[in-house]
């Protein structure tokens, strides 16, 4: 254990010094018992907070259902992705290296970003029906303008000096976009992709909730209305269980291209 | 697998060691330049800027040679039309018999100032993208760039990624870039002005290893007129808007040259003549 710079007085330090990561764990611990002992307790009504075990009793209890509905929402998610990340990433390569297309799209694009979209489902819905495409289109389009956004400025980031060296060695516009401005670009590009992503998943949900007869979405809804507190939080669960393991697959990627980032400097054996 | 590559007898014989002095190559195609009538105007402002002016160089095959001059002479942008990346508005460019019009990694490499390697690479694979990008087979292309990184000093240091080395060992890289297509020619563009003093004069004392090494035709630009007394055969003096060639000074010091000739007189009469003629043009 490194020791920090500051010195305390010796006696009491050693004891409160806990590392970040113990202390998430015990923070995510805490709310974890909270959420069995306040509902159980009475202190807060069951009905706006059924107690854990509750939740997950619900949710083995209706696991063929979840299971369905929960696939038919990531098989959206999937799909929206692809369009939104791919859509994004490409365009955003291109538009970035073309100072003209830039100067069209970019404002464009960062004035649609404002807009809260979710106004649009419902013109989504008479146009694609209540069926997965029209959840496809809604969340593609609601992740795929940061990713657009955020690829573009990622590409006018990039060191001139990279694009001097490829030009010296007359490397084509294919290989110079290919080998050179999307690896430049990768952490700028890892970064709107974490937030596109989870915008996609939003705007997935979001849909379910709004029309729709499949999807989680789709479930919480229905069982809000029937005021069946376990089965609309064993869905809320679901949903954060997806977010966690998209983070957790951006982080991956993340940590495998720890060299683009120059400043850090990481150890050698990698682990 | 020799094939096609063309046989330059540039690597040292394996078993024999370091070369006995001046083992000089030479390479197959000719490294020499010549610089005609070449200006360079550029508008900026609505003002139409003369940033070079009747540019003449004649560099035989072989030669080291150092452009020096205050900052704002246009030497960097001489450099890139050498490399050519920048056109030049008039004159003309002839390297190894050839007009050059465009960069040609397989007469001129270039050394661009700090940093120019791609943080995404590995040591290796940043000397090795020259030749994948010409398709040059897999095998054939490591040994090539292995072969160029023992000759910088950094054998051992292949899977290494930039931010994982020095910045004297960055730059040692990108001349193994440099160098990795076998171009005759060499241009550097102040490649050592982000070291310290000591990786400085290390570096140029190994950057005269390689070029006795492989008896390229380098032009290196810098500021340091230490530097460009310490380095070159000759020595280009240019002055500030328009830029302009003031002097040229042969370096008549022997080689090798060694940290301590810095503290001769002739050291300090050639340092003093190119400082003279870069004030004179600061003041008028």
């Amino acid at each position: 254990m490194a020791d920090t710079a500051v010195r305390r007085p010796a006696g009491a330090a050693p004891a409160l010094r806990i590392a970040p990561r113990t202390l998430r764990v015990l923070l995510g611990f805490c709310v974890l018992v909270a959420w069995e002992v306040l509902p159980r307790s009475g202190a807060i009504p069951t009905l706006f907070l059924p107690s854990l075990s509750d939740t997950l009793a619900a949710l083995a209890d209706g696991a063929p259902e979840y299971g369905r509905h929960l696939l038919f929402t990531l098989r959206a998610i999937a799909v929206s992705m692809a369009v939104a990340c791919g859509l994004g990433i490409g365009a955003g390569l291109l538009i970035g290296s073309v100072a003209r297309l830039r100067r069209i799209v970019q404002p464009l694009a960062s004035g649609l970003y404002a807009v809260p979209l979710v106004i649009l489902y419902p013109l989504f819905t008479a146009w694609f029906g209540i069926g997965p495409q029209s959840k496809i289109v809604f969340a593609s389009l609601y992740g795929l303008l940061p990713c657009l956004l955020g690829t573009i400025a990622g590409v006018q980031t990039i060191d001139r000096q990279y694009l001097l060296v490829a030009r010296s060695l007359r490397a084509t516009r294919r290989q110079t976009v290919l080998r050179v401005l999307l690896p430049a670009a990768i952490p700028t590009v890892l970064t709107s992709l974490r937030i596109g992503g989870a915008l996609v998943i939003v705007g997935v949900v979001v849909a379910e909730m709004l029309t729709s007869a499949e999807g989680i979405g789709y479930l919480i809804t229905r069982s809000r209305t029937l005021l069946d507190s376990p089965r609309v939080f064993a869905g809320i669960l679901l949903v954060v269980a997806m977010v966690f393991a998209f983070d957790g697959l951006v982080r991956l990627l993340d940590h495998r291209t720890r060299h683009w980032r120059l400043s850090t400097r990481s150890g050698d054996g990698g682990a | 697998m020799a094939g096609k590559a063309t046989p330059l007898p540039e690597a040292p014989s394996p078993g024999a060691g370091a070369p006995g002095p001046s083992l000089r190559a030479l390479p197959s195609r000719n490294g020499s330049i010549r610089v005609t009538g070449l200006e360079h105007t550029y508008a900026a402002a609505g003002r139409v800027t003369k940033a070079l002016e009747d540019i003449r160089l004649d560099i035989a095959p072989g030669r080291f040679v150092v452009i020096v001059g205050p900052s704002g002479c246009g030497k960097s942008s001489l450099l890139m039309m050498l490399a050519g990346l920048v056109a030049p508005t008039a004159g003309r460019i002839v390297c190894g018999g050839r007009a050059l019009t465009a960069p040609d990694p397989d007469l001129v490499g270039v050394v661009f100032q700090e940093a120019s390697l791609y943080p995404w690479l590995t040591a290796q694979e940043n000397v090795e993208f020259p030749l994948s990008l010409r398709r040059v087979p897999r095998a054939e292309r490591t040994q090539r760039a292995r072969d160029k990184l023992a000759l910088v000093g950094l054998a051992g240091f292949e899977d290494r990624y930039p931010h994982e080395l020095s910045g004297g060992m960055k730059q040692r890289v990108s001349i193994a870039r440099g160098l990795v297509q076998n171009p005759p020619v060499l241009l550097l563009d102040e490649p050592f002005a982000a070291l310290d003093e000591q990786t400085r004069i290390s570096m140029g004392d190994e950057l005269l290893r390689i070029w006795e090494q492989t008896g390229k035709t380098v032009v290196f630009v810098t500021h340091s007129l230490t530097e460009a007394a310490y380095l070159a055969d000759q020595i280009v003096v240019m002055s500030a808007r328009p830029g302009r060639i003031v002097d040229r000074v042969e370096v008549d010091l022997p080689r090798p040259r060694t940290y301590a000739m810095m503290g001769t007189p002739r050291f300090a009469e050639l340092r003093q003549r190119i400082w003279e003629q870069i004030r004179s043009q600061a003041d008028g």
